[in-house]
C-alpha cells in the first residue's frame, strides 16, 4: 500500500523527517519497502505568463504565445486549444528534461518555439492532457512550480501484514502512528444527517452471511466532472487513476478508510431496488474492466430486479457506472464476507483495490463511517440532495471485551508501565477502556481490529508501539571459557588419538634424578622444578617441569607388559619456579614413539618410527592451531641423539623439540630399542597463533603447470633453502616445490645427494606459453648452478 | 558378380564367427571391407559401368558390405561382453582378507568423561573456567570459610609448597577467583586436578580430578541446584537416575549436603557395590554461605547461588565398572585400548 506524508497530516500533527517516519512505521510492524519523493521535475518548471497569443500562420490547431518567465519574453509554439492571452502558465524553459525528453530550440511549421507550456500529465501530476495546466492568477512568475503547487509529497510503498486491515487506509496508519507517538487524531468532521424524513430506497439481501451489512444512499441531482484538484492529488498518491468526482470521491474513502465503497448510476438501476444475492449460473456480468464474465453460480452479486450490477466487493459493473451523463446515483457501504470475496476474486483472476481490503475484513461499522464521509463529500463536490437511504444490518455484532492485567505485562516483557501508560497506547489505537481495576483494565475492541481477542493480543500492541527495541538488555553473562585453549586442546588430542597415539596420564609429581638421566645441563630451563615441602617420597618430591620422563616410564611398562609398537602422547601441565608467588604453570603437549607407524598389513606394508614421520606429526600438531611462520632446524637437545634432534622455532623462541632419544639417554631409562619423542609447549603456541581465520580465496580458472627437475647437490645444503631460492625466483607463479626423491648412493659422489622437486606453477592472469615455462625453469637451474653449484641429472 | 559378392559375404560370416579376439575381428573387418578388400575393389569398377548400370550395381555391393558390418559390430558386442565376464570372474578376490588398517589411538577414559561432563555443562549453558593447580592459602581455605584450624589444612591432608603456596585441594579455587573477577551472573563449571596427600590405593590417589560447579545471579534457589543436578545425573547415567541430598556441612555453602544417585550398577536396586543401598555417593552441594559471597564482594542479598562438587575420576570408574582407581594411571595401552571408538 501506499502512504503519502502529505496525506498523513490531514489526520495527525506530524513533523518527523522522512527517515524518522520509516523508522517509526518500520518498527511498530509497517514495513517500509520503498520511499518515493514525489516529483523533483516540479523544481525545474516556473511560473510564466502568456503575453500574447496570436494563430499559427501555418497551422489550425497551432497558436503562437509570447511566454514572460519572469527573466525574459520568449516565443513558445502551442497546440492546447485552452491557452489563451494571460493565463499563468507552466513552463520549460529549453534544457528542461522532462521524462526522457530534452526541451529544445525548435522550428514548428516555420515558427520558433523556445520551450514548452506543461499539461498535468507532461508534469507528472495528473493524467490529464486536454490542455495545458492553467494556474490561479495569484501564481507568482518565475518561481519554480514546486513552490506554488502544494504537492511536493513523500510516498511510502508499505506492507501491511494480513492481521491488520485496520492499516489498509490512511487513518489507520495514522491512528497506528497517534498511538505510538502519543498525538491528537483528528478524524474527518461527519455532517449528522437527518434521515427520518428520508425515502426508504429498497434493499434485500438474500445471503446474509456472505453480506453483513448493507447501506444504500440516493442522492440526486449530482453533476458528474473532473475532481478537484485535491482529490486527485490524493488519488494518484495513492496509486490511483482519477476518473470522475463520483468514482474518485468513492475511491478517495476507500484509501481514506481502507473501507471499499461503490456507487451506481440510479438510472440504470432497473426495477428501483438492490437485492444482494448468489449469481445465477450461466448469468452474463459485463464488469469494468471491459470483460464480461459467465457467473457460475457461486459468486455473490449486488443485483437489480433483472440483472447483476456489481460483482458484490470485486468490481462494478459496466451495466450501471458512473458516466458524465449520470444525474441521480446509489452509493453502496457494505460488508462481505472475505472468504467470498477471495474466492471469487482468485476464481475470476479479477485483483482490484476493493477486493484487496475485502478479503482482508472490514467493520460492519465503519461501512456506516463511509457511507457517511462518501455522502459528505458528495454533496460538498457533486451538489445534488440525498433524497432516500436504507441500512441493512441483520445481524449487529456483539461487543468484545478483553481484560489485561498490568502485572501480566510486565511478567511477560520484563517492562513495568503506569496504568495509564498502557491505556494510553490502546485507547490510541481507539480501544475504548470499560472498567478500571486494581490489576484488571477492560478494553472494548473497536470494531476494525478483529484481531484482538485475547490479552496476549494486547500485550503484542503494547509492546510493538512501546518499541521491540526498548526492552533492556539483562546483565550479560560473562564469556569465561578460554575458547582458543580449550577447544585447540581437544584438537590436538583428537588429532594425535587419529593417528594412533594413546593418551595417557600421569601424575603431576616427578623425581629430580630425572634431570640427571637426561642430562640435562646445571642450567636447563626444566631444573627449576618446583618442590613439595612435604612430598611423599623423592620420586614425588618435585611438580614435573616435563612430560617426557612420565612417558618413557610408560614406554618401559608397555614395552615390558609386550608392547613393541607404542604410541604415546601427554597434554597437560607442566609447572615451573618463577617470580611469580604461585611460579608458572604451562600447558605442554608431548609424545614419545616407538616400534611401528602402524599396524602390520598383509597389502600395506608398514614402515618403522623414523625421524620424518615424526616430523610430520610434529608439523601437523603445530598447522592445527595454526602456526604458520615456523622453523625447524637442528637442535642440541642432551637427550636426543646428536643429529636427529630438531627445534621448532618462532622469531627466536623456541617452542619445542622433537627426536630420536640418544641409545645412551633410553638405556638409562631401560628402554632398549629405538625411540623417539617431541615436547611441543602448548601455551606458547597459542600466542603465535594464527588468528586471521579462513577467508576464501579465487579457485585459479587456469590451468596450473609442473615440472619436475633431478640434480646433483651436496649434502651441506638444506632442501629448505632451495625451496625458499626456487619461490623467490618468481613468487607470483610459483605455489609451491615438493621434495619428491632423494637419494644417494654408488653412482653418485660422497658428500653429494641427488634431489627432485616438484615445481607447480599457477598462472594468475593469462595462461603462460611453453616459451614462457621453460625459461623460468632455467632461471631457475641457473640460479641453482651459480648459487649451489647442482649438477642436473 | 552378384555370385561372387555372395561367396565373399559367406566367407566373411564364416571367418567373423570364428573370431576370438577383437583384434583378431578387426583384422577381418580390413581384410573383407577395408581399402584394399575384394568389396572395395568390385566398388572401384563401378565408373567403367554405364550410368544406367550404376545405381543397381552399387546398390547390390552397398547390401554386401552392410551385411558384413553387421556381422563385425554383432561379433564385437559379443567379444565384448566376453571380455567383460572374464575381467568380473577375475576380479573375484577374497574379501576375507583384512582392509587397511587405520590405527585409531584413544583418549584416556578419564579425558573421555571429562570431556562429556563439560559437554553436558556447556549444553545447559555453563561456561568452563580453568585455574591454577598451585593456589594459595586464601583461595584454597579462607575464602571458602575454611577455619584456622580445620584438619584438611594439615601437612598430612595437604601438599605444601610454602607455607601459603598448596596444591589445590579442590577446583573452588577456580570459583573464588572467577567471583573475584566477576559480577553475577556467574554459570560455571571447573573441572580440574586436585592433589590430597593420600597414599595411593583402590580409592585414593594423590592426584585426581574433580569438577565443580558454581552458579550465582538473581533469584538463585536450592531448586536451581537439584535440578541442575538431577539434569546432569540423567543426562551423563541415563535418565532413569535419580539423585538425592543428605544433609551435610561444608565451609563454603549453607545449606549443604552430599550427593547420592542411584547405584550405576544395580539401577537401584541394591547390589555389593552400593552396598545394597541402590545409592551411591557423588559429592557435595550447597547453596554458597552468603559470607562467601559478600567478602568478594558480590551482594549477597541481591545475588545468591549454588555450588557442587563432583570426582571425575569416581563417576569414571562407575561409567565403565573399572576396579578401582590404580589402573587408571598405569597408562597400559592393553587398558587405553578399550576406549578407543568411545570417543
Ligand atoms: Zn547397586
Amino acid at each position: 500500500m501506499r502512504i503519502s506524508y502529505k496525506w498523513l497530516k490531514e489526520y495527525l500533527d506530524i513533523d518527523l523527517s522522512v527517515e524518522e517516519l520509516k523508522d517509526k512505521l518500520t518498527f511498530s510492524g509497517i514495513e517500509v519497502e520503498a520511499v518515493h519523493q514525489s516529483n523533483e521535475l516540479l523544481d525545474y518548471i516556473f511560473i510564466a505568463e502568456i503575453k500574447e497569443k496570436r494563430n499559427h500562420p501555418n497551422s489550425d490547431h497551432l497558436s503562437i504565445c509570447q511566454v514572460f518567465d519572469g527573466n525574459e519574453t520568449v516565443q513558445v509554439v502551442c497546440g492546447a486549444p485552452n491557452c489563451e492571452q494571460g493565463q499563468k502558465i507552466a513552463f520549460a524553459r529549453v534544457g528542461t528534461q522532462i521524462g526522457d525528453i530534452v526541451i529544445k530550440r525548435t522550428k514548428l511549421r516555420g515558427e520558433e518555439s523556445y520551450g514548452m507550456i506543461c499539461s498535468e500529465r507532461e508534469l507528472g501530476i495528473s493524467e490529464n492532457h486536454e490542455g495545458i495546466l492553467v494556474l490561479d492568477n495569484d501564481a507568482p512568475i518565475g518561481k519554480p512550480l514546486s513552490r506554488y503547487l502544494d504537492i511536493a509529497d513523500t510516498v511510502f510503498d508499505v506492507e501491511i501484514t494480513p492481521n491488520r486491515a485496520d492499516l489498509l487506509g490512511m487513518i489507520g496508519v495514522a491512528r497506528d502512528l497517534s498511538a505510538q507517538l502519543d498525538l491528537d487524531m483528528q478524524y474527518p468532521l461527519l455532517k449528522d444527517y437527518n434521515r427520518s424524513d428520508l425515502g426508504k430506497y429498497p434493499v434485500e439481501i438474500v445471503e446474509p452471511e456472505l453480506c453483513t451489512r448493507y447501506i444504500a444512499n440516493v442522492i440526486e441531482g449530482v453533476t458528474v466532472t473532473e475532481s478537484p484538484e485535491w482529490i486527485k492529488q490524493c488519488l494518484i498518491a495513492g496509486g490511483i487513476k482519477p476518473i470522475n468526482n463520483i468514482v474518485d470521491i468513492t475511491n478517495y474513502v476507500t484509501l481514506e478508510y481502507g473501507h471499499p465503497l461503490h456507487a451506481f448510476d440510479k438510472s440504470f438501476v432497473e426495477g428501483g431496488k438492490i437485492i444482494i444475492r448468489k449469481a445465477h449460473k450461466g448469468e452474463k456480468f459485463p464488469a469494468l474492466d471491459h470483460n464480461t464474465y459467465e457467473l457460475n453460480g457461486n459468486e455473490l452479486v449486488i443485483a437489480d430486479s433483472v440483472k447483476p450490477i456489481a460483482l458484490a466487493g470485486v468490481i462494478g459493473g459496466l451495466n450501471s457506472h458512473i458516466q458524465n451523463s449520470t444525474v441521480d446515483i446509489v452509493l453502496e457501504a457494505a460488508c462481505f464476507n472475505p472468504s467470498q470475496i477471495r474466492r471469487t476474486s482468485s476464481e475470476k483472476k479479477i485483483f482490484t483495490d476493493s477486493s484487496y481490503r475485502f478479503e482482508r475484513g472490514c467493520s460492519d461499522k465503519v461501512a456506516e463511517t463511509v457511507a457517511q464521509r462518501a455522502v459528505d463529500l458528495i454533496l460538498t463536490i457533486c451538489g445534488g440532495k440525498l433524497t432516500q437511504t436504507n441500512d441493512i444490518y441483520p445481524n449487529p455484532l456483539d461487543e468484545i471485551i478483553v481484560i489485561l492485567r498490568p502485572s501480566r505485562v510486565t511478567k511477560l516483557l520484563t517492562l513495568s508501565l503506569a496504568n495509564s501508560e498502557l491505556i494510553s497506547y490502546l485507547t490510541g489505537l481507539g480501544l475504548e477502556l470499560v472498567k478500571e481495576d486494581n490489576d484488571a483494565l477492560s478494553f472494548k475492541i473497536p470494531s476494525w481490529r478483529k484481531d484482538l481477542t485475547r490479552e496476549i493480543d494486547l500485550i503484542e500492541e503494547i509492546i510493538r508501539l512501546h518499541g521491540y527495541n526498548s526492552i533492556e538488555s539483562k546483565p550479560e553473562k560473562h564469556e569465561i571459557t578460554n575458547k582458543t585453549s580449550f577447544y585447540l586442546r581437544r584438537k590436538v588430542q583428537d588429532f594425535l588419538v587419529s593417528q594412533g597415539f594413546y593418551e595417557v596420564l600421569n601424575l603431576s609429581f616427578s623425581d629430580p634424578a630425572y634431570f640427571d638421566l637426561l642430562s640435562l645441563q646445571e642450567d636447563d630451563y626444566r631444573r627449576a622444578a618446583i618442590e613439595i615441602m612435604n612430598p611423599q617420597g623423592q620420586a614425588s618430591s618435585i611438580m614435573r617441569s616435563t612430560l617426557l620422563p612420565g612417558l618413557l616410564k610408560n614406554a618401559v611398562y608397555n614395552y615390558n607388559h609386550g608392547q613393541e609398537n607404542i604410541k604415546l602422547f601427554e597434554l597437560n601441565k607442566v609447572f615451573f619456579k618463577s617470580e611469580k608467588k604461585l611460579g608458572t604453570e604451562k600447558w605442554v603437549a608431548s609424545a614419545i614413539l616407538s616400534g611401528n607407524i602402524g599396524p602390520i598389513h598383509w597389502k600395506n606394508k608398514t614402515e618403522s618410527v623414523n625421524f620424518f614421520y615424526l616430523k610430520g606429526i610434529v608439523e601437523s600438531v603445530l598447522a592445527l592451531f595454526p602456526l604458520n611462520k615456523f622453523q625447524i632446524e637442528p637442535c642440541t637437545e642432551p637427550f636426543y641423539q646428536e643429529n636427529l634432534a630438531a627445534q621448532i622455532v618462532v622469531g627466536k623462541k623456541v617452542i619445542g623439540t622433537f627426536g630420536k632419544f640418544d641409545k645412551k639417554i633410553a638405556d638409562k631409562f631401560e628402554f632398549e630399542k629405538d625411540i623417539y619423542g617431541f615436547e611441543i609447549d602448548f601455551t606458547q603456541c597459542l600466542e603465535y597463533q594464527n588468528k586471521k581465520g579462513i577467508i576464501f580465496t579465487e579457485i585459479p580458472k587456469l590451468q596450473s603447470v609442473s615440472r619436475d627437475i633431478s640434480f646433483i647437490i651436496s649434502k651441506e645444503h638444506s632442501v629448505q633453502k632451495i625451496v625458499a631460492d626456487i619461490i623467490q625466483c618468481n613468487p607470483k607463479l610459483i605455489k609451491e616445490v615438493i621434495p619428491f626423491d632423494e637419494f644417494t648412493g654408488k653412482q653418485i659422489q660422497s658428500g653429494f645427494r641427488s634431489l627432485s622437486l616438484n615445481i607447480l606453477i599457477v598462472p594468475e592472469t593469462k595462461s603462460l606459453t611453453d616459451d614462457y615455462i621453460n625459461g623460468l625453469i632455467n632461471n631457475i637451474i641457473d640460479k641453482l648452478k651459480s648459487k649451489y653449484h647442482i649438477e642436473m641429472r | 558378380m552378384e555370385t561372387k559378392l555372395n561367396q565373399i559375404v559367406i566367407a566373411a560370416e564364416t571367418a567373423i564367427k570364428g573370431a576370438q579376439s577383437i583384434h583378431e575381428l578387426m583384422n577381418l573387418k580390413s581384410e573383407y571391407i577395408g581399402k584394399k578388400s575384394e568389396v572395395m575393389n568390385v566398388m572401384k569398377t563401378l565408373g567403367s559401368l554405364s550410368p544406367e548400370e550404376r545405381p543397381a550395381v552399387g546398390k547390390i555391393i552397398n547390401i554386401a558390405k552392410q551385411k558384413i558390418e553387421a556381422l563385425i559390430d554383432e561379433k564385437e558386442n559379443d567379444l565384448k561382453e566376453k571380455e567383460y565376464l572374464k575381467t568380473l570372474q577375475d576380479s573375484k578376490l577374497d574379501m576375507g582378507m583384512p582392509g587397511y588398517a587405520i590405527q585409531y589411538g584413544s583418549l584416556h577414559p578419564l579425558t573421555i568423561v571429562w570431556r562429556e561432563i563439560e559437554d553436558i555443562f556447556i549444553s545447559m549453558g555453563f561456561d568452563i573456567a580453568e585455574g591454577y593447580d598451585i593456589e594459595d592459602e586464601f583461595h584454597n581455605f579462607d575464602a571458602l570459610n575454611t577455619p584456622e584450624d580445620h584438619p584438611s589444612r594439615n601437612l598430612a591432608d595437604t601438599f605444601y609448597i610454602k607455607d601459603d603456596v598448596l596444591l589445590r585441594t579442590q577446583t573452588s579455587t577456580v570459583q573464588i577467583r572467577t567471583m573475584e573477577k566477576y559480577q553475577p551472573p556467574i554459570k560455571i563449571i571447573s573441572p580440574g586436578r586436585c592433589y590430597r596427600n593420600d597414599r595411593p590405593d583402590a580409592s585414593h590417589s594423590p592426584a585426581f580430578h574433580q569438577v565443580e560447579a558454581l552458579v550465582v545471579d538473581e533469584n538463585i534457589t536450592f531448586q536451581d541446584l537439584r535440578d541442575t543436578l538431577n539434569t546432569f545425573v540423567k543426562k551423563m547415567f541415563g535418565s532413569h537416575m535419580k539423585s538425592r541430598f543428605r544433609p551435610h556441612f561444608f565451609p563454603f555453602t549453607e545449606p549443604s549436603a552430599e550427593i547420592d544417585i542411584s547405584c550405576v550398577n544395580c539401577g537401584g536396586k541394591g547390589c555389593a557395590i552400593c552396598k545394597n543401598s541402590g545409592w551411591l555417593e557423588m559429592g557435595g552441594a550447597g547453596m554458597v554461605d552468603p559470607n562467601v559471597l559478600n567478602k568478594l564482594g558480590i551482594d549477597a542479598e541481591k545475588y545468591s547461588g549454588f555450588a557442587f562438587g563432583l570426582g571425575i575420576d569416581r563417576i569414571t570408574i562407575l561409567k565403565y565398572n573399572i576396579p578401582g582407581l590404580r589402573i587408571l594411571y598405569e597408562n597400559d595401552i592393553r587398558f587405553l585400548k578399550q576406549f578407543t571408538f568411545n570417543n
